[in-house]
């Protein structure tokens, strides 16, 4: 069984720099600043007794008043796993670092976030729609998205 | 004496006659109109599971291929001697036995010489 | 993004966006079933009826499925195509995926606006005599994703359907039911009407 890892004791456990990035501490969730969420996921990968090396999934979701985006990490040599959470309240232009530098596996997924939600991840290496063709108006999985049937 | 090869005669006209038949009459058919012909510009594009071709589409094959062929039209003939030899073998005696090993020994050392030199490697 | 040949990726995908775009706008309406030669009159002496029977069981017994499936259908068609229902006995067992050799294309699955050009463009590779099996509720009218931003509402959207087979799958003895309906229909055509 994979064991989800407390996450108070995960952020008595970071340095002090990387703390302070810790927004709030939920049931399922670590919520980070956007900004240092490759910093985070660095230190979580290589940390011994924590080892989280599997990116698993990264996943969009629109809650209507912001973007949210779930960073879903396994350790495979010691069984446990993590989620971090990313929240975005800018519907315009939201951005955040994207975490290919780490693991390739998040390449076609940021991809896909793009592609349906309109998420841009900086530092993604060719970031194009992926999933419906060029040209498409628009981003269908967000809320606000009608195609006027 | 050539009467002897008269059978032989009427098969190669038999196989040339069907080798022609088969060409033609599928274009007798679209003449005629019995089968549908409607050719068009798609139609006659090279398939490619949908997409249109990039790049050229007629590419040059690859030289291994021809040794391949090399090498198995010289090791078909040896099957080509073998065959009368096993029909015959028991008339043939032990000289008959000893001679196809002969041959099958040279044609070994022509194999193991392309074995060591690399040709049997795909590059 | 190179990928070689000195070909920018991204120009393919922009490439592609226009084609999609091009055959979205111009599939808004259904496109008419070729059936309109079933009702015509024709001259019948005893030459073309034998070449039409001829022709016609030579064509209805030996359907050659182009191995063009998009989606969960598919998994009908294959059960059909085992030793349960065996469509061998209708001497389908033969896929070709090379549309030259085929001549009826199953729609077995669901039809995305991305996919459309490459499906449309197989089928007019396909050589006549060509039949439409239209599978399942996705390919009669896009089934339950018909409002989707993504699906085409049915393939006789981009092409000429022959035959309907409603269901979602349908099951192997209604993939049975809708092959012998395509049998009837091909056993009415005639040399001296419209193909």
């Amino acid at each position: 069984m994979t064991v989800e890892l407390e996450y108070n004791r995960i952020v008595e456990a970071l340095p002090q720099d990387l703390a302070s990035c810790v927004i709030a501490v939920e049931n399922h969730g670590l919520v980070i600043q956007p900004e240092r969420i490759a910093d985070i996921a660095a230190f979580l990968k290589v940390e011994p007794g924590m080892e989280l090396d599997y990116l698993c999934s990264v996943t969009g979701i629109d809650y209507i008043r912001y973007f949210e985006i779930d960073y879903l990490l396994y350790s495979l040599k010691l069984n446990h796993r993590l989620t971090l959470k990313v929240r975005l309240t800018d519907r315009s232009e939201p951005t955040v670092p994207s975490l290919t530098g780490l693991w390739l596996g998040a390449e076609l997924q940021e991809r896909e976030i793009f592609d349906l939600l309109g998420i841009n991840f900086s530092g993604h290496p060719g970031m194009k729609r992926i999933f419906l063709w060029e040209g498409f108006p628009g981003h269908p999985l967000r809320k606000d998205y009608s195609h006027g049937h | 004496m050539l009467s002897e090869f008269s059978l032989i005669a009427l098969f190669i006209l038999i196989v040339l006659g069907f080798a022609t038949s088969l060409v033609l009459i599928p274009v007798a058919l679209r003449k005629l109109g019995i089968v549908p012909s409607q050719p068009s510009a798609v139609k006659s594009e090279p398939y490619e599971c949908g997409l249109e071709t990039t790049g050229p589409t007629w590419v040059q094959f690859k030289i291994r291929y021809y040794f391949y062929a090399l090498l198995l039209i010289c090791l078909d003939i040896t099957v080509v001697f073998l065959y009368p030899w096993a029909v015959e073998l028991t008339t043939l005696g032990p000289a008959g036995l000893i001679t196809i090993f002969i041959f099958l020994g040279i044609l070994a050392v022509g194999y193991l010489y392309a074995w060591r030199k690399g040709a049997l490697e795909w590059k | 993004m190179e990928i070689g040949l000195g070909i920018n990726s991204m120009d393919l995908d922009l490439y592609e966006g226009h084609i999609i775009e091009d055959l979205k706008n111009s599939a808004i309406t259904a496109l008419p079933e070729p059936s309109g030669w079933l009702e015509e009159e024709i001259e019948r002496n005893i030459i073309t009826t034998t070449v039409d029977k001829l022709l016609n069981w030579g064509r209805k017994t030996s359907l050659w499925t182009e191995t063009s499936f998009t989606a969960c259908c598919t998994f009908e068609f294959i059960s059909t195509s085992s030793s349960r229902f065996d469509i061998a006995r209708f001497g389908m067992e033969v896929l070709r995926s090379s549309p030259r050799h085929a001549d009826l294309m199953i729609t077995a699955g669901t039809l995305t606006w991305k996919m459309a050009p490459q499906i449309k463009r197989v089928y007019e590779q396909m050589a006549e005599p060509k039949w439409v099996i239209a599978m399942g509720a996705c390919g009669i009218s896009g089934g339950i994703f018909a409002d989707s931003y993504s699906v085409v509402p049915g393939y006789n959207r981009i092409l000429p359907v022959d035959v309907y087979i409603p269901g979602c799958p349908p099951r192997p003895e209604a993939l049975l039911a809708g092959i012998e309906l395509l049998r009837k229909k091909i056993e009415k055509r005639s040399i001296s009407k419209g193909k």
